[in-house]
């Protein structure tokens, strides 16, 4: 394989380079007996400093490529993935890959769906993220740092990390597809706590990632604001109380709450296998007549954003939920083969392994509720969830958990947080008990478009 | 998948081929090849069928007072070297923005020489239709075991690892290890109403030592049975009760609520367990290890001979009769502690620097029989069948159960669905009033994930104590 370069590619060769070898890997596969296959590979180089401790920790800079070769014998399916491209590397991928997948049982739904070449897309690159030097990362790492200490000095940064990367992925297949992306972003990423004493408050973090440079220090400046304010109202953590009733959710709890597993029972894979409890419910209610989803693959803004999904099917707009109401499932090839349709263009994962089914980046619409102290006086008493750790069962929608940077509330104003703190259940159940989402969605880890929202009919459990 | 990308032969022969006539401080060279074998049924149809290989070489140099890292793909050593250069000219960038700056790493007794886990060649030379006919023959019978499932899945996965380390302060090793881990899922439907039930096994060996503890159809009959009886069951009630925890919940326990707090990276950022060597933390009735070998029963998943920063791995004592003793640690954190390295660093790939990670980790068996331990709760829960756990800077965790039993004057009621729990770790050790004498590994399935994912083990006997139900008001 050429040798991994500490000069920056251009995007538009390397996406040639990808796309030219996943070609090379469709027709060896042809060649060693596959009926169809199809390569998906892709390229990242990152340059990331890791901050632990409060201080910076390791500096890295980093190059990969693999590939991913699935292929087909009759309706028989076989997958492979390396990372090595020198010398046979491609053949031996290929014959084993078929040798698989004729050792498998047939299934009449395994095949390509035919696409179209999409061509080479290079819209998501902004020149200047893309040839970012390493030491305008480390001065970002500095800044951060120099923020947090600036800050409180009760606050402990346990981990994080600011960095750049540069990405491109190529399909192409014996069914059509022949597609090539490339990507930059920008992130960075806080975990840690505040400590005060004896008392070690619960952990907060936050996260971003954009597409351009420009807005990216002001973002981090908010960020460490935000991750401060969030470490420190955990101390002094007291008592809940035991009630059934109304929570406000802030949106990363909300989508792990409600949105996760939702996503979970829209997955037509989940319905056609009998383990959706919203299997029968294509077109009909499933919550609040004001709820909308929509899954948007052309927000720039957000990081899932692309031209094409996994196996090069066009990704577009796709609304989930309208007015309330389950407007659709979500297909990649495999299952829209098994109902005979069309994939909705939601094949998702990488080069390791098949083709899975998720959403581009969920944007749900803002309510009526107004701003988060506007909710508070709608809760008037109850609590206040920022996050949530336990477990929500995809299938029947059941959740049993801990409230995390959890506030007591009375008299609609946050009074002191809490911990010890268990919620459960019923995550579909409670979508038809919404009360109001806030006006604004907040951008969550740079990958959804989330509103805070007060939730009815909570059981909550204080220790 | 071919051995293509396998040098031939020891692996150290190369990284030492690189680091020979080396310039500079510290360097760290990890070759690390990674095979996985997946497969995966569901409703009869394999929906997976995979072989992936990852092979390259991780440099982590120590220049400036600060690391650097980077890897390569490319196995020969002028690309070794030039990742040398890329891992260099990385911490140099970043030296001027750390504050404290790292001294030269003590010297310590570091690993050299060939170490070879139980179960590699056997899993090398087993072929796919082996594995074929274990994924399709389970699912088929789990699937029939009763009318009232709805669905059946089963997914058989193997990691196969070679590593070779070498440092330039004398650390030379080549290991060989194989993981196998086979998990079944069950969903029972009945008038709107659906459960789900799973059972998995996870170990370091070969799969006489993954079935040792009955054939794999056993999974799928305790699957089944689980998630149909589960339609039928009520929720536990929410609050502080008294609770019998199985052997695969006490390892959730230790892993969950005090492993992570006593990584001592954690520590050192000030976790719950900062400052608290030598003093009580637990009930005397229970001390808690984390060892690099498989203690009491064969097969622990997290067991390993030598780490990434080729220290060899010890049994580390973290909690003796209740007085906290040790942290777990990198060559790093030992350093700033003036102690030995533990032999907790760990990698999951070569794109990865060692972490402070668990290997496997356990509450040391005791002396109460199962019948003991139940007959002593007057009123509370019996609580089986792991699911995920989290753990909080303050010490708060969490976990999920598939399964409650009440229990009543000593006497196991009737199912209940699982519940999470929570509790403040060390309070919950600390009420910990009866260690089972049984002893069992049982949470070698899945991963422990900090940032990187690590297989671990955890596990122990039967232990009864204190903790808050998340169950329905």
């Amino acid at each position: 394989m050429s040798a991994p370069s500490t000069a920056v590619s251009d995007p538009a060769e390397v996406r040639a380079r990808l796309l030219k070898r996943a070609q090379q890997a469709v027709e060896a596969a042809l060649a060693a007996g596959a009926d169809q296959a199809e390569a998906f590979t892709s390229s990242s180089e990152q340059d990331s400093v890791g901050l632990e401790k409060g201080d910076l920790q390791l500096a890295r800079s980093q190059s990969a490529e693999a590939l991913g070769l699935r292929v087909f014998s009759g309706a028989r399916m076989g997958f492979g993935s390396t990372n090595q491209f020198g010398g046979d590397a491609l053949t031996d991928l290929a014959t084993e890959a078929v040798a698989l997948a004729r050792m498998a049982p047939e299934d009449p739904a395994q095949g390509l769906e035919t696409c179209s070449a999409l061509g080479s897309h290079g819209e998501l690159v902004s020149a200047d993220l893309w040839n970012e030097p390493t030491a305008g990362i480390v001065r970002r790492a500095g800044d951060l740092l120099e923020l947090l200490r600036a800050c409180d000095p009760r606050i402990s940064l346990d981990s994080g990390s600011v960095g750049a990367s540069r990405s491109s992925i190529a399909v192409a297949s014996s069914a059509g597809a022949a597609s090539a992306e490339s990507d930059a972003a920008l992130s960075y990423s806080l975990f840690g706590m505040a400590i005060d004493g004896d008392d070690v408050g619960g952990f907060d973090y936050t996260s971003d990632s954009t597409r351009k440079l420009a807005g990216f220090d002001e973002s981090l400046a908010l960020g460490v604001q935000r991750f401060g304010e969030g470490v420190l109202g955990n101390l002094g953590a007291g008592a809940s109380e035991t009630y059934r009733g109304p929570v406000l959710f802030r949106p990363e709890a909300f989508v792990e709450l409600f949105l996760s597993p939702l996503i979970g029972a829209i997955n037509a894979k989940a319905v056609q296998r009998g383990r959706s409890a919203l299997a029968s419910k294509l077109g009909e209610s499933i919550g609040v007549d004001w709820l909308q989803l929509l899954d948007d693959p052309a927000d720039l803004g957000l990081a899932g954003a692309c031209a094409f999904d996994r196996e090069g099917v066009p990704a577009r707009p796709t609304p989930v939920v309208t007015d309330g109401r389950l407007k659709t499932f979500l297909h990649n090839a495999y299952t829209a083969r098994v109902e005979g349709r069309q994939s909705t263009g939601h094949a998702s994962g990488g080069t390791r392994s098949v083709p899975g089914i998720g959403c581009h980046g969920l944007c749900m619409a803002p309510g009526s509720g107004g701003t988060e102290d506007d909710l508070l006086r709608q809760l008037d008493r109850g609590l206040l969830v920022g996050r949530f750790s336990g477990s929500v069962d995809p299938v029947s929608g059941d959740f049993s958990g801990v409230a995390k940077s959890a506030r007591w509330v009375a008299g609609g104003q946050i009074r002191r947080p809490v911990g010890e703190t268990l919620l459960a259940g019923n995550a579909f159940e409670l979508l038809g008990h919404l009360i109001a989402a806030g006006s604004t969605a907040e951008r969550i880890g740079g990958s959804m478009r989330i509103p805070s929202v007060l939730v009815d009919q909570l059981s909550v459990t204080a220790g | 998948m071919s051995n293509a990308s396998s040098p031939t032969g020891d692996p150290t022969d190369l990284l030492r081929a690189a680091l020979a006539g080396s310039a500079g401080g510290f360097t760290e060279l990890r070759y690390h090849r990674k095979r996985q074998r997946v497969l995966g049924v569901e409703q009869g149809r394999l929906d997976t069928s995979q072989s992936t290989e990852h092979t390259g070489v991780a440099v982590r140099v120590l220049e400036q007072g600060t690391w650097g890292f980077a890897s390569t793909p490319e196995l020969e050593v002028n690309a070794i070297r030039r990742a040398m250069d890329r891992a260099r000219s990385a911490a140099r960038a970043s030296s001027a923005v750390r504050r404290t700056r790292i001294e030269a790493l003590p010297p310590t007794g570091l690993a050299t020489g060939r170490f070879e886990g139980p179960g590699v060649q056997e899993s090398l030379d087993r072929g796919v239709e082996e594995l074929l006919d274990l994924v399709l023959g389970l699912e088929r019978s789990t699937a029939a075991r009763s009318k009232s499932l709805v669905s059946s899945s089963c997914a058989y996965s193997e990691i196969f690892e070679e590593k070779g380390i070498v440092t330039s302060d004398g650390a030379g090793a080549w290991l060989r290890q194989v993981r196998p881990e086979l998990r079944v899922l069950a969903v029972a439907g009945k008038d709107g109403e659906i459960q789900r039930a799973h059972r998995a096994i996870g170990v370091s060996g070969g799969w006489d030592c993954l079935f040792r503890s009955g054939p794999a159809e056993d999974l799928g009959e305790q699957a089944a049975k689980l998630a149909v009886d589960l339609l039928a069951a009520g929720y536990p009630e929410g609050g502080r009760k008294r609770v019998l925890l199985s052997p695969e919940l006490v390892g959730l326990l230790t892993h969950e609520a005090i492993g992570h707090t006593v990584e001592a990276d954690f520590v050192m950022a000030g976790s719950v367990a900062a400052g608290k060597l030598g003093q009580r933390v637990a009930s005397e009735l229970v001390t808690l290890c984390d060892s690099g070998a498989s203690e009491y029963a064969e097969g622990a998943c997290g067991t390993l001979s030598v780490d990434d920063e080729g220290v060899p791995t010890q049994r580390t004592t973290v909690i003796r009769e209740g007085i906290l003793e040790s942290y777990l640690h990198n060559r790093e954190s030992a350093a700033h502690f003036e102690v030995e390295p533990t032999g907790n660093a760990r990698a999951w790939e070569f794109t990865d620097e060692p972490l402070i990670r668990m290997r496997n980790t356990y509450i040391a068996p005791g002396e109460s029989s199962f019948d003991e331990l139940l007959g002593g709760i007057e009123d509370g829960y019996l609580l089986e069948g792991a699911a995920n756990g989290q753990a909080d800077s303050n010490g708060e965790f969490m976990f999920g159960t598939q399964a409650a039993y009440r229990v009543q004057n000593g006497k196991r009621g009737k199912l209940l669905r699982g519940v999470n729990l929570s509790g403040q770790a060390f309070d919950v050790l600390s009420a910990v009033d009866g260690v089972g004498s049984e002893f069992k590994w049982d949470l070698g399935s899945g991963h422990c994930g900090k940032g990187q994912p690590a297989k671990v083990d955890a596990g122990g006997p039967w232990v009864r104590t204190e903790v808050l139900l998340g169950g329905r008001q």
